[in-house]
């Protein structure tokens, strides 16, 4: 394998990792407000790991530009979809969990 | 050039601007027309990965999308700064770097440690893109969520509460202030410093 398959590979793996680790932080935090952070953060990561994983890959530049269009569109839906959710859910009433918290000492 | 010479050719040349306005208004327009027309094809490349063949139906889909834009374009500008967008693009892919592993960390940690606040942001922005864009932004950044866009502030929900989020939200503004192209006035470290007024 060249050098640059060898990066390409490491950083699409990355981004798989940063991805399941969302998917965990979506499972396990608390209430909807951090669970929009594992969300919205991991996967900004994953995907910009993941689509500069593919740009070392890509077989022209438009490939390559395209992907990085991906990522910014990506990223424009995921903070507004955010933005959305946190913010109905704040109208609506839903009580955020404040201070500081552990999964262990819940009952 | 003597003093009234001078004073006559800026006369002069104030009264050219002033007789046709409409041109110059004209001309910007052209202007304006040709960036977006240039800007749509390129995306057309990117999009077909330059396929040759698919002139045919991106040159009139480009002029279609141009004349679209420009009827559907809202009084705000948005333009990027050159200068700052050199400065905000490392910050934010750091920034991205640091907020991942920071909620890879908390989700994959055996207790999910956080210390979660609601907290309200005073912002320095003027209405309009910059504020919506800030409030993006902050969603993107480590530990920090927007829930609350207001007149007067943006309520922000953060993961750990004991950081010191206010200088660091006012560094995040600070670029896209720059990136705008806007001033806005100083911390609040200076309105504390004369707190007889």
């Amino acid at each position: 394998m060249m050098f640059e398959e060898w990066i390409s590979s490491a950083l699409v793996c990355a981004g798989a990792f940063f991805y399941l680790a969302g998917t965990l932080g979506m499972l396990r935090f608390p209430d909807i407000y951090t669970r929009l952070h594992a969300v919205t953060k991991a996967d900004n990561l994953g995907l910009g790991l993941l689509a500069a994983g593919l740009m070392l890959r890509a077989e022209s530049w438009p490939a390559m530009i395209k992907l990085a269009l991906i990522w910014m569109l990506a990223l424009v839906t995921s903070a507004t979809a955010c933005y959305l959710v946190a913010n109905n859910a704040l109208r609506a009433g839903l009580p955020p969990v404040l201070g500081r918290y552990r999964s262990g000492s819940r009952p | 050039m003597t003093q009234s010479e001078r004073g006559r050719k800026m006369f002069i040349e104030s009264g050219k601007k002033e007789k046709f306005p409409m041109e110059r208004h004209g001309m910007l327009l052209l202007n304006r027309i040709f960036h977006r027309f240039l800007l749509l094809c390129l995306l057309w490349w990117v999009l077909t990965e330059g396929y040759p063949g698919s002139w045919w139906f991106g040159l009139p889909g480009v002029t279609v999308t141009t004349a679209a834009t420009l009827g559907l374009s809202s009084r705000f500008t948005w333009h990027w700064r050159p200068l700052g967008m050199i400065r905000f693009v490392p910050f934010f892919f750091l920034q991205s770097l640091h907020g991942g592993i920071d909620v890879a960390w908390r989700a994959l940690h055996r207790q999910t440690p956080m210390n979660p606040a609601l907290f309200d942001f005073p912002l320095r922005l003027p209405h309009g893109p910059a504020r919506v864009f800030l409030a993006n932004t902050v969603s993107l950044l480590p530990g920090t969520c927007s829930a609350d866009l207001s007149e007067e502030c943006l309520k922000v929900h953060v993961l750990d509460g004991s950081i010191a989020i206010h200088t660091r939200l006012q560094a995040v503004e600070e670029h896209v202030a720059a990136l705008f192209g806007l001033s806005i006035p100083p911390a609040e470290r200076f309105e504390e410093a004369s707190p007889h007024e």
